[in-house]
């Protein structure tokens, strides 16, 4: 069994600032995405435990024009080979050019038998990409899985709910996402760091997909969370009497007592 | 055991300009670095002296992400509720190539990691080094976490601490009296409040250094330096005179309570402060330099005790990228002898002594003792501000002539017995 597994990089959050209510990313390096690392990290599990044999990361560089670089990580992970798709007409694209590129590029890839995905990605987190690669590719899907297994030809997760723990089988190929549960994902020592440097790594463009530019289907008017009017309503007395008002004025807002 | 040629230890000035003059010269490099990223976690003032490396690399500086080139350099001396700042200007500063940039850490040593890497070097974030491998007195390679990596010759560049080569013996550990400690802000400001606020042309910048009154009495001073769309403010203060403080001020609220100083506050009135850290200095100059080669390393700067403090210039990146620089040069010559032996690194100390690096540090031999008087910091800005202070007053009392109120100060000031044993011991430096 072959495994890809669609990762991501997206820029540090840790180290985005927030100036005038924009996100600054100027000089943020790029990272592989937290629940990406979770599905290389299953997919690393399931090769170790003898279920597959070989895991393809796959990348699509979006504007990170270090990817190649940074998609060297997944490889220390335990990824056997990398593939990056990195094109100009690629670099902010919407989640429906991400899906086909991805798609095509499985294709051009050829043998995968089990498509891995995080639940969403860390940045935008709009949680599409898995599910819209797989309708593509007209692979059964399973999401929200926090334990993946395979064998004779099926996979079989656990699917992690609001309130149940539902598991389902789906015959191979297919694809999955993954969420955090599912494990914890292995820092690799400098000992693997320098073995990824030696591992296969290919760059695509569009052209090499045989795509063309995408046309873009979403428009961002804004991602900015709606700015909060403050009342500015400060309450004084004893304490029984601040509380007493402050309960009053929570209900006139209608915040109480509906 | 996994080997390379080379192993940089430290992903700051030092080590990655020696990466950079080796990659480029095809020896096979990896720079491990304990940082995030290259700069993550360095602190500097802010203000890297380029003249005396812009030979080095010389197609590297043009497009370096410099803050803003130094065009008008203050120095503020500060009395209680009095202070005096002269302004010392000259187109030699900036005419042509400027002498200085100041320069924001996280941004140059990213950027210079980048080089390093398209020259065909490894940096590997991340990664921190945990011992420095020996073998019969030889570093052999190091060792991060459960990972040994041999190496024909490992620079060490791991910054002021010293914790591998002191934990290896081939240094001493640092003393607290050889080093100061550095508190440092950097606000943000919009770039036309930064240049109305230090007068300068646009994309001009300036450095002002206090002295006196902001480190009640302790060795050291603060500092100010103008980026783009920032400044670095901080303060720095000697660690000994900090450690034997008694009156339970920490290290930490020398720079808040300076920012509140009535002569600070309007100049980062606005501003927002975007980053906090706090980094030692070493300030024990030459006579605290370990033994720069032996067999299989090298050490290059702050490890290395290159860092020079004379009062009114601070100086250590441009000795960082210098020696990083020789140190690529003589591991290219040992390996082109095949001796990595500390007789084949030994050009290193040698190219060492003949450039400005270890000729200023030697100059400035005396500095370190000479600064470990506090009339330095206490008297003397306080004498020059209030000198001008009373200068400059106009009172309802019946007013001295000016030479008879300045020769007052400078009596009672200047000239007595500790003043001109003071004036006899820096007449060496
Ligand atoms: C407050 C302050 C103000 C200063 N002002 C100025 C100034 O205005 N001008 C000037 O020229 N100089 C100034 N200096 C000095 C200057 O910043 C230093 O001399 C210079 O940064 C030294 O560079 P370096 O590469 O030797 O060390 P560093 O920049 O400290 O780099 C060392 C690197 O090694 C890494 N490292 C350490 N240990 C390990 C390990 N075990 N494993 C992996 N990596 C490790 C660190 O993360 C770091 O990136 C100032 C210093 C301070 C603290």
């Amino acid at each position: 069994m072959d495994i890809v597994v669609c990762v991501k990089t997206n820029p540090d959050l840790e180290m985005v600032r927030v100036k005038d209510r924009v996100a600054q990313t100027e000089g943020v390096p790029y990272k592989i995405g937290d629940l990406e690392k979770n599905a290389l990290e299953a997919a690393v599990a399931l090769r170790e435990a003898g279920a597959a044999a070989k895991v393809t990361a796959l990348c699509l560089a979006e504007g990170n024009r270090k990817a190649a670089e940074d998609i060297k990580t997944a490889l220390a992970m335990g990824a056997d080979e990398a593939v990056v798709v990195d094109d100009p007409a690629l670099a902010d694209p919407d989640e429906a050019a991400v899906a086909a590129a991805l798609a095509a590029a499985v294709k051009k890839i050829g043998a995968c038998d089990l498509l891995l995905f995080g639940e969403g990605s860390s940045d935008n987190y709009t949680g599409q990409v898995g599910a819209r690669v797989a309708e593509l590719l007209g692979l059964p899907q399973i999401g929200y899985a926090r334990k993946v297994e395979a064998a004779d030809g099926a996979v079989r997760c656990e699917r992690s709910m609001d309130d149940m723990i539902e598991t389902v089988e789906a015959p191979l190929p297919a694809a999955v996402t993954v969420v955090s549960e599912i494990n914890e994902p292995r820092i690799p020592g400098l000992m693997q760091i320098m073995k990824a440097k030696s591992k296969p790594l290919q760059v695509w463009s569009l052209a090499d997909l045989g795509l063309e530019a995408p046309a873009p289907v979403r428009e961002i008017v804004s991602n900015l969370a709606k700015e909060q009017d403050r009342k500015h309503i400060v309450f004084e007395g004893t304490a029984a009497e601040q509380a007493d008002a402050f309960v009053d004025a929570l209900t006139r807002e209608g915040v109480l007592g509906r | 055991m996994e080997r390379v040629e080379c192993i940089v230890v430290g992903g700051g000035l030092a080590g990655l300009s020696a990466a950079y003059g080796l990659a480029e010269a095809g020896v096979e490099v990896m720079v491990l670095e304990r940082g995030d990223y290259s700069g993550a976690k360095n602190v500097t003032g802010g203000r890297l002296y380029l003249k005396p490396i812009r030979d080095i690399y010389p197609e590297l500086w043009d497009e370096a992400p410099f803050e803003r080139p130094v065009a008008r350099e203050l120095v503020t001396m500060m009395a209680e509720g009095a202070h005096t700042t002269v302004e010392i200007a000259s187109d030699r500063f900036t005419a042509g190539a400027p002498q200085s940039y100041t320069v924001l850490r996280a941004r140059l040593d990213q950027w210079l990691a980048e080089k390093v890497m398209e020259k065909g070097a490894m940096v590997v974030p991340n990664m921190k080094v945990d011992e420095l491998l020996r073998e019969d007195g030889r570093v052999i390679g190091i060792r991060a976490g459960e990972d040994e990596i041999g190496a024909d010759v490992v620079v060490v560049a791991e910054g002021v601490l010293r914790l591998l080569s002191s934990a290896a013996g081939l240094a001493t550990q640092p003393k607290a009296r050889h080093h100061a400690l550095g508190y440092k802000e950097v606000i943000e400001l919009p770039p036309g409040v930064i240049e109305d606020r230090w007068h300068l042309n646009p994309g001009e910048g300036a450095a002002q250094l206090f002295m006196g009154e902001c480190t009640k009495g302790m060795m050291g001073g603060a500092f100010l330096y103008t980026n783009r769309e920032s400044i670095s403010l901080g303060i720095v203060v000697g660690m000994e005179d900090m450690r034997r403080r008694r009156d339970g001020t920490e290290s930490w609220q020398l720079l808040d309570e300076f920012k509140e100083l009535p002569q600070i506050r309007p100049l980062v009135a606005g501003g927002t402060v975007a980053e906090y850290s706090a980094h030692a200095i070493p300030e024990g100059g030459i006579s605290q330099v370990p033994r720069l080669a032996g067999d299989g390393y090298l050490v290059a700067g702050d490890a290395a005790g290159f860092c020079l403090n004379a009062l009114v210039t601070v100086r250590g990146m441009d000795f960082a990228v210098a020696a990083g620089h020789l140190a690529a040069e003589a591991i290219k010559r040992a390996k082109a002898a095949g001796d990595f032996s500390a007789a084949g690194l030994a050009s290193y100390e040698g190219s060492l002594r003949s450039s400005f690096v270890l000729r200023d540090l030697e100059t400035a031999r005396t500095i370190p003792s000479f600064m470990e008087n506090p009339r330095l910091f206490t008297h003397y800005p306080r004498a020059v501000a209030r000198l001008l202070e009373s200068v400059y007053t106009v009172d309802e009392r019946p007013q001295d002539g000016l030479v008879k109120k300045a020769w007052k100060s400078v009596r009672r000031d200047f000239l007595n017995v500790a003043t001109v044993k003071d004036a006899w011991s820096a007449r060496r430096i």
